[in-house]
């Protein structure tokens, strides 16, 4: 099994090292916006970047947001604390879109770019951690999904992205979006250095509440359930490029399993309905004096204090604000939000009784990487309806990875593998199998030794 | 949902929207709550509600006191008046 982290290791750099990664990286990043900022101070270690929504002591982080800029947490996040203390090497924050609203990257400022082609969105939300790991050699990404952004980006660039359970990895030091669909997860080069990474970043936190104890399993399956809902609506080439898997598959000595799920449609609306619930009191924090953004006159009565520094918030941030206001509205709560939380329910308990089993098994997303151009003009439903794939793994808590296992038009296409609550090393251990039969592609090695 | 709920609904958010930004949000909004609306038909039986999705314990820290060092930098991201953080009327 390739490890980047063990070659790095085991490899002597030489003493310019940091130093002409930091100045190859900093053109790049001019051409693809991967990151919001580099540290400067960069040393000895095996480099991770880290998403612009997870604190980073002394550190803008701004989760690409302008109410949030100049903010610098006193404090690190667990995580970064975790792998600081396992000797990796902090290298910078990277772009995603606003609070991780978008699956595309480009609400924000300046989208990242997809490597194999600068028109191409690179996914979001986490659209900087996975172009940094498709671009550098040595590097492991400490990424977040709510609802699918490690996947779809892991997808669109080429690299493997892994969600891990609910609760498992600690969100102390990550700015929310939803409390109770956020994780913490990782993307890499390989399945090896997933599996390192997670081991070193799982367990119990005290500064998380919801953070678990949990001993995760490897629990192999041979079956893969495939979930019949799930195959309407892919694009030609996707459904072409995933049947060729399956067969590859079979002849791995997997079997492949067709299975009905009623209602799994329903994941979208009541994924949108939580997670805009719960955002909409989540960024009631952002008043304009507390952190980032200042307004400044002091003179204003505090509604219009606080209405005046929301302005800071983009179109998608304000959108998904009102609605989640909307939703939790007295009048409408059970029609809405209490129905997507028994939605939730009905559902996770759906998907455990096949993951009992098998693994579940899809395309990442439904389409090939599209043009930054093409999804501008996506209204919000048409693009909340292209995470079909990634919600319910993310609303029910099930642990995921996207892994690459195709290149269509010379860009690369993923595949989403699920696995039970806690059996997080199931899928990445398929993962490393798979990486013994199939070659990734990257378009560059930046810090090669 | 008409100008007036609308409005409502931006002061209850505490979000002000320039011309534009409005007439395409509320548009927006009224297409993503239709979409909303198809849980309507969905049947759950007598689930309770998921406000996790897997079970949480809750177990809370101990409540003792501790010093937070790094007060200065915490304080270097406000507008200070001796330690107190200035924000506006209420």
């Amino acid at each position: 099994m390739k490890s980047y982290i063990s070659e790095f290791e085991s490899k002597d750099k030489p003493k310019d090292y940091y130093q002409k990664l930091l100045e190859e990286l900093k053109g790049k990043n001019r051409e693809l916006h991967v990151f919001n900022n580099l540290n400067e101070d960069l040393r000895d270690g095996f480099p991770f970047s880290v998403k612009d929504n997870i604190c980073v002591r002394g550190v803008e982080s701004t989760a690409s947001s302008k109410i949030l800029k100049t903010y610098k947490p006193p404090f690190n996040a667990t995580v970064v604390e975790r792998l600081q203390r396992q000797g990796f090497a902090f290298l910078g924050k990277t772009n995603m879109d606003e609070f991780g609203f978008g699956s595309f990257g480009i609400n924000c400022e300046t989208p990242a770019r997809n490597p194999f082609n600068v028109d191409y969105v690179a996914g979001g939300s986490s659209s900087g951690a996975a172009v940094a790991t498709s671009i550098l050699k040595y590097h492991v990404a400490v990424a977040e999904s709510t609802g699918g952004s490690i996947s779809a980006p892991a997808a669109f660039c080429g690299v493997v992205g892994f969600t891990p359970t609910y609760g498992v990895v600690s969100r102390n030091g990550l700015i929310d979006y939803a409390n109770s669909l956020d994780k913490i997860g990782f993307m890499a080069r390989s399945a090896a250095d997933i599996r390192k990474v997670l081991n070193m970043s799982v367990g119990r936190d005290e500064k998380d509440t919801t953070s678990l104890d949990a001993r995760l399993r490897d629990e192999p399956k041979i079956q893969f359930s495939v979930i019949n809902q799930l195959m309407n609506g892919l694009d030609d080439k996707v459904r072409s490029a995933f049947d060729k898997l399956l067969e590859k598959l079979k002849s791995m000595d997997y079997k492949i399993n067709y299975v009905d799920l009623k209602d799994i449609e329903a994941a979208i609306p009541a994924y949108y309905i939580i997670s805009t619930a719960e955002a909409s009191t989540n960024l009631a924090r952002y008043t304009g004096f507390k952190y980032g953004f200042k307004v400044g006159d002091f003179s204003k009565r505090y509604n219009d204090f606080f209405t005046e520094a929301r302005m800071q918030f983009g179109s998608e941030a304000k959108r998904r604000i009102i609605l989640g206001t909307f939703v939790r509205g007295a009048s409408v709560k059970n029609r809405y939000y209490v129905k997507a939380l028994k939605v939730r329910a009905m559902l996770g308990e759906k998907m455990r009784r096949i993951l009992r089993e098998s693994l579940i098994i899809s395309p990442t997303m439904s389409i090939t990487t599209p043009k930054i151009s093409e999804v501008e003009k996506l209204s919000p439903v048409q693009t909340y309806a292209l995470d079909m794939l990634t919600i319910p793994p993310n609303l029910c808590g099930f642990p995921h990875v996207s892994f690459p296992y195709e290149y269509i038009d010379d860009m690369p296409i993923g595949a989403q593998i699920v696995g039970d609550h806690f059996n997080d090393y199931a899928p990445i251990s398929f993962v490393e199998n798979w990486e013994g039969k199939f070659k990734y592609r990257f378009k560059y090695n930046i810090g090669a030794i | 949902m008409d100008d007036r709920e609308f409005k409502s609904l931006l002061e209850t958010a505490r979000i002000g929207l320039t011309e534009t930004e409005s007439e395409t949000i509320k548009n927006d909004l009224e297409e993503v709550i239709n979409y909303f609306n198809k849980l309507d038909g969905v049947e759950c039986g007598n689930v309770e509600p998921a406000y996790h999705p897997v079970e949480i314990p809750g177990i809370m820290r101990k409540d003792i006191p501790k010093e937070f060092k790094e007060k200065k930098e915490l304080l270097d991201n406000t507008k200070t008046h001796r330690l107190y953080v200035v924000g506006p009327e209420v």
